[in-house]
C-alpha cells in the first residue's frame, strides 16, 4: 500500500514539474545565485559522507538523497 | 569633408541584440577562465585537483569512539569529464551493546571469539556492552561522468570496503538527461552491493541458543538499488530535487554480535539466543530537497524523507542546514537541524518471554530496529583563506555535531525489571575539521 502511495507521490510530483517546468527555471545569464557553492546539490560531500556513515550505523534508514547501500558492517 | 557614420540609435533590437553580444562575451571570458584553471600536463601533483579532506573525531557516550580522515578528489576536463576519488579509514574501538537486557543481577558473557580472556561481566543494573570491540575500515570509490550529448551524461562508478569481518563491492551506473535550457534534469540510476562477513568466531545460526554458539562459517548478502530523480530550477534563486529509491537485499541480514534476553515471567534472565532477521528486506524512500538563496549571506537546504520498508520500519527525516555568509563571502557559519524518527521493526522486541513462542520466527533486540526518534544539532564555522599554487584560495572548517536518540515506545515488563533503564538511548559527539583547496 506504501509502495503505491509513493508511487502516486511521484507521478504526481513529476507531472507537476513536466507540465510546469516549461514555465519554470531561469535564463543562463540568471543563473549568479544557482551558481553559488551552497546552492549545489551535494555542497559538502565529505560532511554528507560522514553524517550518512553515523546514521547508517545507528538508524534503520539510509539512502535518498543517493544510494541506500552502506559498505559498512557496522549495521 | 568626409562625415563620421552615425551612431544607429539605439532601439529595443539594438539593445537586445548588444544584451545578447555582453552575454556571449561574458560567457566566452567565462569559459576561457574555466579552461585556464586547467591545469597543464606539467602541472605539480594534484594542482589540477580539488582535494576536499576532513579528519572526524565520533564519541558516544560511554560507548564507541571512532577516529575517521576522509578525502575526496576530484577533477573535472576542459570537455566535462569528471573524476572523483574517495579515501576513508575508520578506527573503532569502545563498548558495543551485545543487545542482552539490563538486569538487576551481574550478568557474564563470553566473547564473539569464544576466548576465555575476552569474556566480560556486566554489572547490576548496567547495559551489557561488549567492552572489547575494536574495528578498522578502509574504503576507496572512484566516480566516473562522461557527458555524451550537450544535453546526457553517464555516470560510473564503484566503491570497495574493507574491515576485518566484512568486505564490500558496490558499483553503480546513472544517466542524467537536461532540457528546459537545462533547468531541469530527469536521473535514473542503479547500483549492485556484493557484502562477505566472516564475524569474528563465525557466523551464528539465526535464533539459536547462545550457550550452544552454533556459528557456521562465512556469510554473503547482497544488495540492488534504483532510483529515478527530477532536478527543477525554480526560480533565479530556488532549486529542488526529488528522488523516489528503492533497494533490495538479501542474504544474512542479522547482526552476528547480537542476543536477546530471554527471562521469565518473574522478569529474571533465564537465557539468550542469537538475534533472527528475515532473510531479505525491500526499502523504498522518497526525498526531496530545496536550496534557496535567500539574500546575499543567507540561503537554506532543506531536505525531507519519507522510508518504508517490509520489516515494518518507517521513517521520517527532516533536515535543515542554514548558511549564514560574512564578510566579503570568505566565511560562513552553518547551523543545522535533523529531526529523525523511526517506528520499530515488526519482530523487534527487547526481550523475549520463555512462556511466549514467536509467531514468526524473528526476533532482535538491536535498538537500531526500534521505535525512537533522534535530534542533530550542529555548527559549521568556514573561513577562506589564501590558495597553495595556482589555486585561487582554499577553505578550512570545523563543524561540530550533538546527535540524541530518545525511544518512543515502551513494551509493558514484568514487574521485577521495573526500576531498570532498559532503553538507554544514545548521545553521541561529532568533531570534524576539514580542509578544502
Amino acid at each position: 500500500m506504501k509502495s503505491k502511495h509513493l508511487s502516486f507521490l511521484f507521478l504526481v510530483c513529476s507531472a507537476a514539474i513536466a507540465s510546469g517546468c516549461t514555465s519554470l527555471g531561469v535564463k543562463p545569464w540568471q543563473r549568479d545565485v544557482l551558481a553559488r557553492e551552497e546552492m549545489q546539490l551535494g555542497a559538502d560531500p565529505v560532511d554528507a559522507a560522514i553524517d550518512d556513515h553515523m546514521y547508517f550505523s545507528k538508524e534503520a534508514s539510509s539512502g535518498g538523497r543517493s544510494f541506500a547501500g552502506g559498505g559498512c558492517g557496522c549495521n | 569633408m568626409q562625415l563620421k557614420p552615425k551612431a544607429p540609435r539605439p532601439t529595443p533590437a539594438n539593445a537586445r541584440r548588444r544584451l545578447i553580444a555582453a552575454s556571449c562575451a561574458l560567457l566566452g571570458a567565462a569559459a576561457r577562465s574555466q579552461q585556464a584553471n586547467v591545469a597543464p600536463a606539467d602541472s605539480g601533483l594534484l594542482e589540477d585537483w580539488s582535494v576536499d579532506s576532513a579528519l572526524a573525531y565520533y564519541h558516544e557516550d560511554g560507548r564507541i569512539l571512532a577516529i575517521e580522515p576522509v578525502v575526496n578528489l576530484a577533477k573535472v576536463f576542459a570537455d566535462g569529464q569528471s573524476l572523483n576519488f574517495n579515501g576513508t579509514f575508520d578506527s573503532l574501538s569502545g563498548s558495543s551493546p551485545n543487545g542482552a537486557l539490563t538486569s538487576h543481577t551481574a550478568q557474564t558473557f563470553a566473547s564473539p571469539s569464544g576466548k576465555a580472556k575476552h569474556a566480560y561481566t556486566t554489572a547490576p543494573g548496567q547495559l551489557p556492552v561488549d567492552p572489547n570491540y575494536q574495528d578498522t575500515r578502509i574504503a576507496v570509490g572512484g566516480n566516473w561522468t562522461l557527458p555524451f550529448t550537450r544535453v546526457d551524461q553517464l555516470s560510473v562508478g564503484a566503491k570497495v570496503s574493507d574491515e576485518h569481518d566484512f568486505f564490500s563491492v558496490t558499483v553503480n551506473a546513472s544517466i542524467a538527461h537536461d532540457f528546459n535550457e537545462k533547468n531541469t534534469t530527469l536521473s535514473f540510476g542503479i547500483s549492485n552491493e556484493f557484502d562477505s562477513l566472516s564475524p569474528i568466531g563465525g557466523a551464528p545460526v539465526p535464533g539459536s541458543d547462545y550457550a550452544l554458539s552454533q556459528k557456521n562459517a562465512g556469510k554473503t548478502k547482497d544488495g540492488v538499488g534504483a532510483l529515478i530523480g527530477v532536478t527543477q530550477v525554480m526560480t533565479r534563486n530556488w532549486l529542488t530535487e526529488f528522488n523516489v529509491s528503492v533497494d533490495r537485499f538479501k542474504g544474512y541480514l542479522n547482526d552476528p554480535y547480537k542476543i536477546t534476553s530471554i527471562i521469565d515471567s518473574a522478569g529474571n534472565t533465564t537465557g539468550y539466543e542469537f538475534e533472527s532477521r528475515p532473510d531479505q528486506r525491500t526499502r523504498k524512500s522518497a526525498y526531496w530537497e530545496n536550496r534557496v538563496g535567500w539574500n546575499q549571506q543567507l540561503s537554506t537546504a532543506l531536505s525531507l524523507r519519507y522510508m518504508t520498508d517490509d520489516w515494518g520500519v518507517r521513517s521520517d527525516t527532516a533536515q535543515l542546514h542554514l548558511r549564514w555568509t560574512l564578510s566579503n563571502r570568505d566565511r560562513y557559519i552553518e547551523p543545522t537541524l535533523r529531526w529523525y524518527r523511526q517506528t520499530a521493526a515488526d519482530f523487534y522486541t527487547p526481550f523475549i518471554l520463555s512462556a511466549t513462542v514467536p509467531t514468526t520466527g524473528f526476533e532482535s533486540s538491536d535498538s537500531r530496529l526500534g521505535a525512537f526518534h533522534a535530534l542533530t544539532y550542529g555548527l559549521k564555522y568556514a573561513q577562506k583563506l589564501p590558495g597553495l599554487g595556482s589555486r585561487a584560495e582554499s577553505e578550512f572548517s570545523v563543524r561540530a555535531e550533538y546527535y540524541q536518540q530518545t525511544f518512543n515506545e515502551r513494551i509493558a515488563t514484568p514487574a521485577a525489571l521495573q526500576g531498570l533503564d532498559l532503553y538507554p538511548g544514545l548521545k553521541a559527539i561529532l568533531v570534524q575539521v576539514g580542509w578544502r583547496f
